[in-house]
């Protein structure tokens, strides 16, 4: 059975409800997806192309219910998303944004922000050595604990976010263009622990990327994104 | 002549237009372009204020509890109207639930001073239910709309945030929790404000009207605290209230946000 699945999905974007069309402009809307089927299966690691504002994000945000299809199905473990809790589904298939969003105060803050909602209950917080292994996994344990957040670089930003992520012990990373911004050091340290996830948890990754992938470890399934069809790729 | 008040005649108000004429001169000698404005403003003063009196008029002569409580709900509608207008967001509809929680939380504050406070017997009675139910409305629908434009300007500004809040595993709730605070805060700060300028730096409407209208000032100083401490509750019970009903509106199926 198929991880992750899409089943006959399409989207497009709506106007928002009471927003003005203009006149004569009152066309449907560009499809991002148009009857797109997928199949991931568990522990794959799909990396995912296409042009710029071809709808790559929408698809990862589709698998969290970030956005609803107008049809089809989007499936998790053969289990249409909108049928479980949306936060045990956001925890079970974790969406780290592009741009690396942060709260005010510090890296321990930030990275025990999962645990203090209601979803988490009952779960054990990490204690800083945890936390610091974790963030020497991502190549980011000379940042220290208490360290405000905000004052951080995008790469190790995005690196602490990646670590938040991995601390709710997701099964599928949903990385949408997550080294665009990053220098090479971090770039590597993210991809790094994406394809650790995949091939020591057994974790489904996809990942979005627009620059050149060249995996260490993995072999990634491509597929494209393009004029809202959704087709197997070919590997650089 | 009514006991304690000195009338004044349709003569002596009409010299009362002095001070607009005053206005319009300004507008025109700087070339303001509020000429029209003050013109409008004046005659919608006049009018409806004299539209008010003879409403007012009859309503304390039929003694209706069912005119009392309608004319509130009118006031009400006009309030929750008129903050409408100033929050420009089009992407979620709140205007009923607007006018029923404003309705409801003010309705609510109004018979508790009446009935619990100035004891007035009825509660409903008209000469103390409407000038004070319109003293709630008329602060508080500032503070509302002071309130849903902050909730609406944030949830937009601060969409990456909630939304990452949102894909760690928060509810709706968790994950715009400050967006919230910060937008009830905005609501009720300027009610907050006016507790410690009140009797420093002007002498407030209420009072004003009963020391016009005779009143011992020992006795109309407790009138205005009431009215106060009336409008930093129904502030901070409207503007919760509100922001939270409203705050739902802005989340769709699965909590998944609506405004970006």
């Amino acid at each position: 059975m198929s991880h992750l699945a899409l089943a006959a999905v399409s989207f497009a974007h709506q106007a928002a409800p009471g927003s003005p069309v203009p006149k004569g402009k009152a066309c449907p809307p560009r499809p991002i997806l148009d009857n797109a089927d997928l199949s991931v299966p568990r522990g794959a690691f799909v990396l995912l192309t296409g042009p710029s504002g071809a709808g790559k994000s929408t698809l990862l945000r589709l698998f969290c219910r970030l956005e609803e299809p107008q049809t089809g199905q989007v499936l998790l473990d053969g289990q249409p998303v909108d049928t479980l809790p949306p936060a045990q589904l956001r925890r079970r298939v974790s969406y780290l944004q592009q741009t690396p969003a942060v709260i005010p105060g510090s890296v321990r803050e930030n990275l025990l922000l999962p645990f203090s909602f209601k979803a988490a209950s009952g779960q054990e917080r990490p204690d800083d050595a945890a936390l610091t292994a974790l963030m020497d996994s991502l190549a980011a344990g000379d940042i220290p604990l208490d360290q405000e957040a905000s004052t951080l670089s995008v790469g190790q930003r995005q690196r602490l976010c990646l670590a938040r992520a991995l601390l709710t012990r997701p099964e599928a990373l949903l990385l949408d263009e997550p080294t665009s911004a990053l220098d090479p050091e971090s770039a590597a340290a993210v991809l790094g622990a994406a394809e650790s996830f995949c091939l020591d948890q057994g974790g489904t990754v996809i990942l979005v990327s627009h620059a050149e992938f060249a995996p260490a470890r993995v072999t990634p399934v491509p597929y494209v994104l393009s004029g809202g069809q959704l087709r197997a790729g070919r590997l650089p | 002549m009514s006991p304690g008040v000195l009338d004044i005649d349709l003569w002596r108000l009409s010299l009362a237009l002095v001070f607009s004429l005053l206005a319009g001169g300004c507008s025109i000698a700087l070339k303001l372009g509020l000429g029209r404005d003050i013109l409008i403003g004046t005659v919608r003063t006049i009018a409806q204020l004299f539209l008010m009196g003879w409403v007012l008029g009859i309503v304390f002569a039929v003694e209706s509890p069912w005119l009392v409580l309608g004319l509130f709900l009118a006031m009400a509608g006009a309030a929750a109207h008129t903050a409408r207008g100033r929050v420009h967001e089009s992407a979620v509809h709140f205007a009923w639930p607007m006018y029923a929680s404003m309705a409801a939380v003010y309705l609510v504050v109004t018979v508790t001073v009446t009935g619990a406070i100035v004891h007035a017997e009825p509660w409903w009675k008209p000469q103390y239910f409407l000038p004070i139910g319109g003293m709630v409305l008329g602060n508080s629908m500032n503070s509302v709309a002071l309130a849903l434009d902050r909730l609406f300007s944030d949830l937009r500004a601060r969409a990456a945030v909630v939304e990452m809040r949102l894909c760690l595993g928060a509810d709706a709730a968790e994950a715009s929790a400050d967006v919230l605070r910060t937008a009830v805060r905005a609501g009720m700060i300027p009610s907050i404000n006016s507790m410690m300028a009140v009797g420093l730096v002007s002498i407030p409407g209420m009072m004003t009207g009963q020391i016009l209208g005779g009143s011992d000032p020992s006795q109309a100083i407790r009138y205005q605290i009431v009215v106060m401490l009336m409008i930093v509750g129904a502030t901070a019970l409207g503007s919760t209230l509100l922001t939270l009903i409203i705050r739902r509106r802005c989340f769709g199926p699965g909590d998944r946000p609506l405004l970006r």
